[in-house]
């Protein structure tokens, strides 16, 4: 059954009268459009409720994490034991009933989500009860791998967003105290199997979308945890990949659409954004490469072959999406496709030419910034997007004040930039208002 | 296909309370059938986001002074069983570890931290000793988040004037802290006297 807000349908059904005043409609087309609306559609999510009933489910299983952390001391070893169950079972029996009894999305959510925190909740109490050392990677991972069965049979994002805050803080303290986290990895697939399965069968469901983010989220932070950092810079190329094919993913899957509608492309674009404004500086790309490549006890010797291993696939996926959305000839999607390109060449030029490699690097993406916020304004003019304009010109502003303050302006020449700028944004921005007014466009 | 799901489900929330369950057997099993040991100690008090408040505890003998093995194999977290014993005192010691459990005598299941050497002073002599560095594997004792802070002060306090220790149940190997005494009294009863 479609999704379609009820507030759309309302205002369909004042219309239809008018339209059959109008002449426009039969009133037999009238009935037959309002009976489809009524019986062959669905009210979609109302964000509100939704919203209120994911923060109030987050807010009791937290309260009740701190009510038992409090520690009763008045009550037995064995009681507070006992009580340790409490949670898991509400939760276990909210659970059963929202896949019994079908009370709508924001029930799902809540119980979904209470249940994920009651098991870390169980398991930190009876911790606590019985003095168990603190083993912060071994008590994550009990508790994402618990609650991973949960993520495949709900159909709600909050288990699914928990498991993946889960396996991300794993990463971290996996990290710190066994010097590595490779099983991210292994921990990340049933994720993506579920993300992409939500991409096939429903892409355009607000819950696919914010899983896409939380997807997105948890694999950008936890990449940079999970690497090495044996030989310098290969993350530069890695990152890179990672955030052009996610954005060409976005163009292939959700073709036109953009902003929270294309969580693909919006990530994939303002990651690469700030990549690029981060590898406009010289500094990024001082001592990298294979000539710098780190010993040490906290650098393992398989390092090298892991983190080049990881840039591979990435180069791999990226290369798939590039072939993929190519198809649409586009000035976007050839820029986006670049990028991993012109990253992988600031690497070798860095990496190889000492001083004149890192200078060439930064100017090379100087060059690319000025060029992706000019690309974006122009798009913005052409599609009428102001969102799209004015992204370009965040992008084109951001290098030209930060260049200005780099080189040593005076006031007044650094006064009239900034109300040129200024002047800019206002003036294109009043121009496109007028313009979507005029051709009709919200 | 929802009997699917929820026999699914029903699956899950059994292994979910199986878990916990174990973990409370096997803590159970320790503190019933366990020897009880004494270890010196120096409480800290920090605190967890998940589990509370709790007294960290810093024990004086975390390493064994000498050993009948060679250590040049260990790297450092491999498993070792450390032999344990009384001191004169009654404090529980290290003596000897091995790689598999001993069958005659006390042992902990522990992991091998590194190599130390320290100076001891015998009949006006220094020697130089060898020593492995362990890791205890019961570092915590929660307590209420009001009677922490204060139980490490007074704790603290008693450690410089007077023994404190924790009382620790060993069985196969495995340990589980039963309580932690400074000036002779349970460290709660002590928190909660007013002075």
């Amino acid at each position: 059954m479609r999704r379609v807000s009820g507030k759309q349908v309302q205002w369909l059904k004042r219309e239809l009268p008018i339209l059959e005043n109008e002449g426009i409609l039969s009133s037999e087309k009238s009935r037959e459009i309002s009976t489809y609306y009524t019986e062959q559609t669905a009210s979609g999510i109302h964000w509100a409720v939704l919203v209120f009933s994911v923060l109030g489910s987050l807010l009791i299983g937290s309260g009740i994490i701190l009510l038992f952390a409090h520690n009763w001391e008045e009550l037995s070893q064995s009681t507070r034991a006992v009580l340790s169950f409490c949670p898991l079972l509400i939760g276990a029996g909210l659970s059963a009933f929202a896949l019994l009894k079908n009370r709508g999305t924001a029930f799902r959510e809540s119980a979904g989500i209470f249940h994920s925190l009651a098991v870390g909740a169980s398991i930190a109490l009876i911790g606590q009860t019985y003095h168990i050392p603190g083993n912060m990677p071994g008590f994550m991972l009990t508790w994402a791998l618990l609650i991973l069965p949960l993520t495949v049979l709900f159909s709600a994002t909050g288990p699914l967003l928990i498991y993946l805050a889960l396996i991300c803080g794993w990463c971290g303290a996996a990290q710190q105290n066994y010097g590595q986290a490779t099983a991210f990895w292994l921990l990340l697939l049933p994720a993506l199997g579920k993300v992409s399965a939500m991409v096939r069968v429903r892409r355009n469901d607000p819950d696919t979308l914010v899983s896409l983010f939380g997807f997105l989220s948890c694999l950008t932070i936890s990449l940079g945890i999970v690497f090495e950092r044996t030989v310098p810079g290969l993350w530069i190329i890695a990152y890179s990949a990672l955030l052009a094919a996610a954005a060409l993913f976005g163009i292939l899957f959700y073709e036109d659409e953009d902003g929270f509608s294309n969580p693909l492309k919006t990530f994939g674009i303002i990651g690469i954004a700030i990549l690029t404004y981060l590898f406009t500086w010289s500094d990024m790309w001082r001592e990298i490469g294979w000539n710098y490549i780190r010993f040490g006890w906290h650098h393992k010797p398989w390092g090298v072959g892991f983190d080049t291993a990881i840039t591979f696939a990435l180069l791999l996926v990226w290369i798939l999406a590039a072939v993929k959305a190519f198809r649409r000839h586009s000035l976007e999607t050839l820029t986006l496709a670049v990028f991993p390109i012109i990253g992988t060449l600031g690497f070798v030029l860095s990496s190889g030419y000492g001083k004149t490699g890192y200078l060439i690097s930064s100017l090379i993406f100087n060059a690319f910034m000025f060029y992706l916020g000019l690309m974006y304004i122009v798009l913005g003019c052409r599609n009428t997007r102001l969102r799209q304009l004015n992204g370009g010109m965040a992008v084109l502003s951001l290098l030209l004040v930060t260049r200005f303050f780099d080189q040593d302006f005076g006031f007044l020449a650094r006064g009239l930039v900034f109300i040129s700028l200024g002047t800019c944004f206002l003036v294109v921005n009043l121009i496109m208002s007028n313009r979507k007014k005029r051709l009709g466009i919200r | 296909m929802k009997k699917l799901f929820l026999t699914l489900l029903l699956v899950l929330i059994s292994i979910q309370l199986y878990v916990p369950f174990q973990l409370i057997r096997s803590k159970e099993r320790i503190l019933k059938k366990g020897q009880e040991f004494r270890f010196l100690t120096r409480p800290i008090d920090p605190a967890d986001p998940f589990q509370g408040r709790y007294v960290r505890l810093q024990f004086r003998n975390d390493f064994i002074t000498q050993g009948t093995n060679s250590v040049h194999s260990l790297k450092r977290g491999t498993q070792i069983y450390a032999h344990l014993k009384e001191d004169e005192q009654g404090f529980a010691c290290f003596y000897d570890w091995s790689n598999k459990p001993p069958a005659d005598r006390a042992y902990l299941k522990t992991r091998y931290e590194r190599n130390r050497r320290s100076f001891r002073i015998q009949d006006g002599v220094t020697n130089r000793i060898s020593e492995i560095q362990i890791d205890l594997p019961f570092d915590r004792f929660y307590m209420d988040e009001a009677k922490a802070p204060r139980a490490e002060r007074l704790a603290a306090t008693a450690a410089r004037t007077t023994n404190c220790w924790a009382a620790v149940r060993i069985y196969e190997g495995n340990a589980a802290i039963e309580e932690v005494y400074a000036e002779g009294k349970p460290l709660s009863e002590l928190a909660a006297e007013k002075r």
